[in-house]
């Protein structure tokens, strides 16, 4: 359990460091999240199964969400253990150009 | 569907439960009601018609219709229940997956333009990747329809694959609309 919060947590700053990505989801349904010990880190599901990444995206796209998605998945590839990665996108959010600066 | 099935049993199950109480009431023969009163007798023996009818296949044409006509609604319901619900979210590809309201909000935005005066969009997601969007429109009395459709169904389609998303099933609905009943009502 704690490995996956350690997962979750390596994978959210990752996939937020990426270009193109505004902020991670939280789910639309059911809360999107890892949960540990008093802790919880919000849009990245982390199961045996897979590793499920919550994203809103930057709107101007930088590039179209499914390269974008790609690019997630291989940035974050060594982390999860060859589980398969899903990535969600929850929703699109315009930004100001030089909120991209 | 689903959400029909289940008011079904509801009332079924809640049918059955007023005749439970219902039976123990005549039966133990509480507050006056008294299992003697009930025609019981007349229910059996139309019963029993209806079933020797069945079995020597002298059916009435009613009986006939009535019989076709649960098993018919029985098999549409089956079909239904069995069917498999359409997912929540656009597949996008193998993996990638975007909800419908983000959808809803990107063909929104492309739908907007001076002559149309508010729209509605419903997105559904399907099986395979793709999803399946529902465009309607209001416009002005007199505006030209084909171009005004044509020109919509372009923007949507050109806005969502800048995305990336793939759209199976596009339609555009314009209705005529008074200006005065519309969200835009001054352009």
């Amino acid at each position: 359990m704690a490995d996956d919060l350690q997962l979750a947590r390596s994978v959210s700053e990752a996939v937020l460091a990426i270009g193109g990505v505004h902020s991670l989801g939280t789910g639309r349904y059911a809360e999107a999240a890892t949960y540990g010990a008093g802790e919880k880190v919000r849009g990245v599901v982390v199961n045996p199964r897979e590793v499920r990444v919550h994203i809103v995206v930057s709107y101007p796209l930088v590039e179209p969400i499914p390269a974008l998605a790609e690019r997630i998945r291989q940035r974050i590839a060594s982390r999860t253990e060859d589980r398969p990665t899903t990535v969600v996108v929850e929703d699109l959010v315009k930004v100001e150009q030089d909120e991209n600066l | 569907m689903r959400i029909f099935n289940r008011i079904v049993i509801i009332l079924l199950l809640a049918g059955l439960f007023v005749l439970g109480v219902l039976a123990v009431l005549y039966s133990l023969g509480v507050a006056g009601y008294r299992l003697a009163e009930l025609p019981l007798d007349t229910f059996s023996q139309d019963l029993i018609r209806a079933v020797r009818n069945v079995e020597t296949g002298n059916l009435h044409v009613l009986d006939l219709g009535g019989l076709l006509l649960s098993a018919l609604l029985g098999l549409v319901l089956l079909v239904f229940e069995l069917k498999p619900p359409a997912p929540h979210r656009v597949r996008m590809q193998q993996g990638t997956y975007i909800t419908r309201r983000a959808v809803e909000n990107e063909a929104i935005e492309a739908v907007e333009s001076p002559e149309v005066l508010q729209s509605s969009v419903n997105v559904e997601a399907q099986r395979r990747p793709g999803a399946k969007v529902n465009v309607k429109a209001s416009i002005r009395p007199g505006e030209d329809v084909g171009s005004t459709q044509s020109g919509v169904q372009d923007r949507v389609q050109r806005r969502l694959s800048q995305v990336g998303i793939p759209v199976s099933n596009l339609k555009v609905r314009l209705v005529e609309s008074d200006p005065r009943e519309t969200r835009a009502r001054v352009r």
